[in-house]
């Protein structure tokens, strides 16, 4: 346990050194929240159109700000898979699951002060716009996205250990790109319909905002709270330990 | 006094290369010895076979009587390493780098001591809140060195520890590795005549895999009839082709 803290807590300080994990991490979703509040401003109250109303907004920011956790897990684990200094630890006594929760770690206390920060931007933003956000709301939203935040690391971790430095965050855009879109963050997938939501409503994406927003409007129904949960992490569980075993087996194989 | 290395018909083989080609070797406690030769002797295969970061195809390595193969965690305590690139985590401090490692390997009362002292036998005091990626070459290979060793190993292994260097930063390094040599084991590989000859207790000179010859450098000497390592490394490379 000492040896992953240890491991962890180099994780933290290199990601809080690095100036693009705060613009990625915590500017940009503010940024996002800002920009998207002033859209949801010029929507004429008649179209109906609630999906970026601060109460939805900041549920499904929360969930598109862990995707650029992911991005920056991959890329730093390709990036010391890369260099020597896993080989030094490989010769440490430093055991697998050591690296792994050393990885994941730090990138969900990341995730977790992410969440935070763009729900603090979102009161402020809800008590300029006259929207009344519940506190209890905010509160269950901090612990509800939690497993998307250690399903969001995983997939970070797992890409990390399958792709180098420079593929890695080609792939992980992929992944933003594919879960904003299908998870429902920048447009509602239910009410498009087709493939599209069919599609969505086979990845986790979708089920982690809805979660999301769900949690903040404190809505606890099966369809909008219990199964989204249930899906998230039964997904979060999957993905932790197929990247463990991915990872294991590729430091076996880098010592053949 | 034991042997700290010990192999017995060592092979490192890959798809269609054999790497190492049954090494057999013995090292004294104590002892600095250095492999010397050209890129692809199979130096580096070497240590990593007996830092058990490759598995050996077949024969045997033990350090300090642990098997590497049977007792790999038992080894891992055992051995530091510096590895030939420069392994340092590059946003961390001099001094958050040792503590880092100097937390891997041994118990929270000992860490912040053996940190101290690791900053102050290597001289890096002056650089201790520096990060990593600032240091200059040299310094990044002090540091590298200085981690491998803050775990106190009985047997450190020095992979081409000078690479790259100028001859100050070499020389200085030269320094830091013969004041080591009191207090553990030491496996340097290296290409350059020079540093084998300066810092060896013995040489073992390899080549495509093999140990072409072992010994002081009086007895290579006495060995090819020459004068100086290099000599002695050219005659035996000649009398291989």
């Amino acid at each position: 346990m000492r040896r992953t803290l240890v491991f962890a807590k180099r994780n933290l300080i290199e990601v809080y050194r690095d100036p693009l994990s705060w613009i990625f991490c915590i500017a940009f979703p503010i940024v996002m929240l800002i920009i998207m509040s002033i859209v949801n401003s010029a929507i004429p109250k008649e179209a109906g159109n609630t999906l970026f109303r601060i109460d939805n907004l900041a549920g499904g920011i929360a969930v598109f700000g862990q995707m650029f956790v992911m991005l920056f897990t991959a890329i730093a684990v390709a990036k010391d898979r890369n260099g020597a200094f896993l080989t030094r630890l490989y010769s440490s006594p430093m055991k697998s699951g050591n690296f792994v929760w050393g990885y994941i770690l730090p990138m969900l206390l990341t995730a977790v002060i992410q969440v935070c920060v763009t729900l603090i931007a979102s009161v402020v933003i809800s008590l300029i716009s006259g929207y009344q956000l519940s506190i209890a709301g905010l509160l269950l939203t901090i612990i509800a996205v939690i497993p998307s935040a250690l399903m969001f690391s995983s997939i970070g971790f797992l890409f990390g250990t399958f792709f180098n430095e420079k593929a890695a965050p080609g792939i992980c855009s992929i992944i933003i790109s594919l879960g904003a879109m299908l998870g429902g963050i920048w447009f509602d997938v239910e009410g498009v319909g087709g493939f599209m939501y069919k599609l969505g409503k086979c990845l986790p994406f979708l089920y982690a905002t809805k979660l999301a927003r769900s949690a903040i409007s404190l809505e606890f129904g099966v369809k909008e709270f219990l199964i989204p949960l249930a899906v998230v992490v039964l997904a979060a569980m999957a993905l932790t330990v197929l990247a463990s075993i991915v990872f294991n087996s590729r430091m076996r194989a880098d010592q053949r | 006094m034991g042997y700290a290395i010990k192999t017995e018909g060592l092979i490192k083989r890959y798809k269609d290369k054999t790497a190492v080609a049954g090494l057999t070797l013995t090292v004294n406690e104590g002892e600095l010895i250095a492999l010397l030769g050209v890129n692809g002797a199979g130096k580096t295969t070497t240590v990593k076979m007996l830092t058990c970061l490759t598995k050996p195809s077949e024969g045997k390595a033990e350090i300090m009587g642990c098997d590497v193969t049977k007792d790999p965690d038992a080894v891992k305590r055992l051995v530091g390493i510096s590895p030939q690139d420069t392994s340092v985590a590059e946003n961390l401090t001099v001094k958050e780098n040792l503590e880092f490692m100097a937390d891997i390997y041994l118990p929270k009362e000992k860490s912040a001591k053996a940190v101290e002292k690791t900053i102050k036998a290597f001289g890096l005091g002056e650089f201790k809140d520096k990060k990593a990626k600032l240091l200059s070459g040299g310094y990044k290979r002090k540091l590298s060195i200085a981690m491998a060793i803050i775990g106190e190993p009985k047997v450190l292994f020095l992979d081409e520890p000078t690479l790259g260097l100028d001859v100050l930063a070499r020389r200085q390094l030269w320094r830091e590795i013969e004041a080591l040599k009191k207090n553990m084991t030491i496996v340097l590989t290296t290409h350059y005549m020079e540093e084998a000859q300066a810092l060896a207790d013995r040489i073992v000179i390899m080549n495509e895999g093999k140990v072409m010859a072992i010994g002081t450098l009086e007895e290579l000497e006495n060995m090819t009839g020459k004068k100086g390592l290099e000599d002695v490394f050219v005659s035996i490379a000649e009398k291989m082709e």
